[in-house]
């Protein structure tokens, strides 16, 4: 402990060199939540919001999908989103998008 | 052959009775008789029967005749007897070998019974069992005709008189009374119904003696004795007298159970109120063997076990509410003593349960109606829910401010002191550390036992969450194993299984957020990757509603996060982050003129402290801490409040004037300066190192959010209402109310138990809103609208 702590005063962090400031960091544990980038929280075709599975995949493996990272997002280019598995079984019907009717294509997928 | 037989049928009766008499009244008489002798009255039989048709009846007649003379004087050596035990006993013994020779008699008269019957001899002869015998009719239509229709009256007298000697303890041959009763069972002519005349004799005249018995003893013994033994007595009776019955009455009958039902009914069922009068004293004092005999007897008649049941509830009820009521200043402010208390209560009512009534599912029933009594009690302490109006479907929106002089149900406030104790549990806590893993594995258990009982199990899924999200950002679980299972445990209680999910799907995502900090330290900078560990959650699983409160960084931190954001966006694409200081903490080395100590902080109150760092020996006031912080109001004087008067610590690490107690205390123009003297106080003496920790409770909760807890509780349950009406009437498309609200509580018991008013509220708002409507012809009825 004691060793530690000379260390990081040692070491310093170039303003730390001059030390004996009254309060110094020694670890910080920074809390953040991500969140997909949607303007819309739910997903039109599915109805269940973006940041959860979709349906079909809470439905597939109900016990293990909460880590899962592979239910992405999907924007098109008219900026609609949607959960890129509910997205890929519409186009098979129609490919347009279910918000705004205009023809469907991928502007970029979230990973 | 054919020529032999037509030589032997030059016989006639006349030519073979002679010879066959003697051995037929020997027969009668029950005296030896040869293996000739017996052959040839077969063969003799034999003969007649082949004679010619007037042969067989003078050979029944003459039987009869001699069998009658036989009876004659078996009737003359009976009634030879006045007394009654010798009439009886002379009875029983001509019956006795009567009744023998009337299995062996009818032998040799097989053919003669065929004859009569228009049959001829050699055909196989089915039909001729011993029962349906002529000859063995004939022998017993005689004596029931002659001897027995003569005495039969006092035959039965004198039998009944020696059962009631028998009750009063004088011992007797049983044959005696046996007799009697084969008598009647084997002399009935009528062959549909061969008890008949049994039953309306004997076992009509043995079930009266029997009631008449008891009819007289029973009150004897209870005014003498009291109920306790009155309850050994007829328990003893009852056993004894179908003992008894199994002797002296007729085997596959209904016999045994028509008396049986007769000793209930006079011993038991006349006293039912007295006994019952009995069983709240014995629950008080648990007195489980009476109690266990009540039942018993109790069990036996029709509404005899229900105020038993009623008596164990409220039993229950009352010495469970007076215990909690006794300790209320101590288990008010400890939830551990709380649980313990009521867990105490729980094993007292089951092992009465288990002692008294051996665990009857009715007994468990009714502990368990008055235990959930016990547990969703509010009088020891409330949890106050706000009233609400109604809300919109899918929006949890508060319409009206509450109002909190209105209606607000107040509810037990078991589910969060059951939760806080989970927490004590589950993290590292003075608690945990003095258990073993077995111990707490089982003090979980008695949790989830407890949490069975409580009605609304959403406060307990509010607050266990709440502390588990505390307990994974600060790394705090005693045991990651345990807490695991924990879910699945809340799982198998059958905890809705949405809510469970979104558990574990929390402690999926932390591990997926160890993984990542994992590789941002491996491609960070060394400096930063030893002075910072990252967890990006995600919003869905952790944050969902919940509000975000901004600060300024110190310098130092506000360098690290675009650090983090550009690692992450080189990962990730398509996401937003966004930091929750409020959730955020650390470890800071605080050094004055007394000496160097680690202290775990917030990330608030490290933007406070770090305010020093440029102006170590001034005094800062309110409002330039403020400017300087750019916390809210509430933020700021919570963590000010706790760096100037934790309750712990003896010397605390900033001063402020004038003096402050709570965060209210503040003005804006109260000044604070850092403690040169700070020290930690171990036993008594200052210690120059060490480590402290003020993160105590404030992590997580902001101000504004925890005033909002209840609120949303009610939303919530609003919502899950609405979504269940909607949910029954989708699929029944039309119900009426009382149907509605049973099912309604059906879906959501799991979860809270909806107030009538509340079902009642939200029905009129979905009506008026276009989801459901009233049924034209009845006002009760609602019909799903598409
Ligand atoms: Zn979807
Ligand atoms: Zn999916
Ligand atoms: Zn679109």
């Amino acid at each position: 402990m004691a060793d530690s702590e000379q260390d990081n005063t040692d070491r310093g962090d170039g303003d730390n060199l001059k030390s004996d400031k009254l309060f110094t960091l020694k670890k910080w544990n920074a809390v953040a939540m991500w969140s997909w980038d949607v303007e819309c929280d739910t997903c039109a075709i599915c109805r269940v919001q973006v940041m959860d599975a979709c349906l079909r995949c809470q439905a597939e493996s109900k016990k293990d999908f909460y880590g899962r990272q592979d239910c992405v997002v999907v924007w098109g280019e008219c900026n609609h989103s949607f959960h890129y598995c509910c997205m890929s079984l519409w186009v098979k019907q129609n490919n347009r998008c279910p918000l705004c009717q205009q023809e469907w294509s991928i502007q970029r997928m979230g990973k | 052959m054919a020529s032999m037989l037509k030589d032997w049928g030059q016989f006639t009766f006349e030519d073979k009775w002679p010879c066959m008499r003697p051995i037929i009244l020997k027969l009668l008489k029950q005296e030896p008789v040869t293996q000739g002798e017996w052959q040839d009255l077969f063969f003799s039989v034999h003969l007649v029967c082949l004679e010619n048709e007037k042969g067989p009846p003078k050979l029944r007649d003459a039987l009869k005749e001699d069998i009658m003379d036989f009876i004659k004087q078996a009737q003359q050596r009976v009634l030879a007897h006045q007394e009654e035990q010798a009439l009886l006993k002379a009875y029983i013994a001509e019956w006795g070998k009567f009744f023998t020779q009337c299995n062996y008699l009818p032998t040799p008269f097989r053919q003669l019974e065929t004859s009569l019957a228009g049959k001829t001899s050699s055909t196989p002869q089915k039909r001729n069992q011993p029962d349906e015998s002529i000859v063995r009719k004939l022998m017993l239509d005689s004596w029931n005709q002659s001897i027995f229709g003569e005495i039969k009256q006092r035959l039965q007298d004198s039998a009944m008189r020696l059962v009631r000697a028998e009750r009063n303890g004088e011992a007797f041959d049983s044959q005696l009374v046996i007799g009697v009763r084969e008598s009647y069972v084997n002399l009935c002519s009528n062959t549909t119904d061969k008890l008949q005349i049994y039953r309306e004799n004997f076992e009509a005249a043995y079930i009266e003696a029997t009631e008449a018995f008891y009819w007289v003893k029973a009150p004897e013994q209870l005014s003498l004795h009291g109920v306790e033994n009155y309850m050994r007595y007829a328990e003893a009776k009852l056993r004894e007298e179908e003992l008894r019955a199994q002797k002296y009455l007729e085997p596959n009958s209904a016999s045994v159970q028509l008396l049986t039902e007769c000793c209930v009914r006079v011993l038991v069922a006349t006293f039912k109120p007295a006994i019952l009068a009995e069983c709240p004293r014995m629950i008080q004092h648990h007195q489980t063997d009476k109690l266990r005999l009540m039942l018993k007897l109790m069990d036996r008649v029709p509404e005899g076990v229900g105020p038993m049941l009623r008596d164990l509830e409220e039993h229950i009820a009352n010495a469970g509410l007076a215990d909690m009521m006794a300790a209320v200043d101590v288990i008010t402010q400890d939830s551990e003593k709380y649980v313990e208390r009521l867990l105490d209560l729980f094993r007292r009512f089951s092992t009465l349960v288990k002692e008294a009534f051996d665990d009857d599912p009715r007994f468990l029933t009714a502990r368990d109606k008055a235990y959930k009594l016990v547990v969703n009690d509010a009088t020891v302490f409330r949890l106050e829910l706000p009233p609400r109006q109604g809300a919109g479907v899918g929006t949890a929106v508060v319409n009206s401010k509450p109002n909190n002089n209105n209606n607000g149900q107040p509810e037990s406030k078991c589910p969060e002191l059951l939760a806080n104790y989970c927490d004590m549990l589950l993290r590292k806590t003075p608690l945990s550390k003095k258990l073993t893993s077995d111990e707490i594995e089982s003090k979980l258990r008695d949790v989830l036992l407890v949490l069975k009982y409580v009605q609304n199990k959403d406060v307990f899924m509010r607050y266990h969450k709440a502390h588990l999200t505390r307990r994974l950002i600060l790394d705090t679980s005693a045991d990651s194993e345990k807490e695991e299972n924990m879910v699945e445990w809340l799982r198998e209680v059958g905890m809705p299984a949405d809510y469970v999910n979104k558990l574990a799907r929390m402690f999926q995502d932390i591990k997926v957020s160890q993984d990542l900090n994992q590789q941002f330290k491996e491609q960070c900078r060394a400096a930063i990757a030893d002075s910072i560990n990252i967890k990006i959650l995600n919003a869905g699983a952790w944050a969902r509603g919940s509000e975000r409160v901004t600060v300024s960084l110190p310098l130092q931190l506000e360098d690290y996060i675009p650090e983090v954001e550009d690692f992450y966006k080189k990962k990730h694409s398509g996401r937003k982050l966004q930091w929750y200081h409020h959730m955020s903490n650390g470890t800071i080395t605080f050094s004055n003129q007394v000496g160097r100590f680690d202290v775990d902080v917030t990330t608030f109150q490290m933007a406070v402290l770090f305010a020093w760092n440029q102006r170590p020996m001034e005094k800062i006031s309110y409002e330039n801490l403020r400017l300087a912080t750019e916390l809210p109001d509430p933020e700021l004087r919570r963590t000010l409040c706790s760096l100037c008067a934790f309750p712990k610590l003896k010397r605390q690490l900033l001063l402020v004037d004038p003096p402050a107690h709570s965060p209210k205390d503040f003005a804006h123009d109260s000044r604070f300066w850092v403690n040169q003297e700070f020290a930690i106080v171990k036993n008594g003496k200052l210690q120059k190192r060490g480590k402290i920790n003020l993160i105590g409770r404030l992590q997580l909760s902001t101000e504004r959010s925890k005033e909002e807890d209840n609120q949303s509780i009610v939303q919530l349950r609003i919502l899950r209402v609405q979504e269940a009406i909607i949910k029954i009437l989708k699929m029944r498309k039309k119900i009426n109310n009382a149907q509605l609200q049973t099912e309604l509580v059906d879906i959501l018991k799991n979860m809270f138990l909806p107030s009538k008013k509340m079902i009642k509220e939200q029905i009129e708002w979905l009506i008026e809103h276009k989801y459901i409507r009233r049924h034209d012809e009845d006002i009760n009825t609602f019909v799903y609208m598409a």
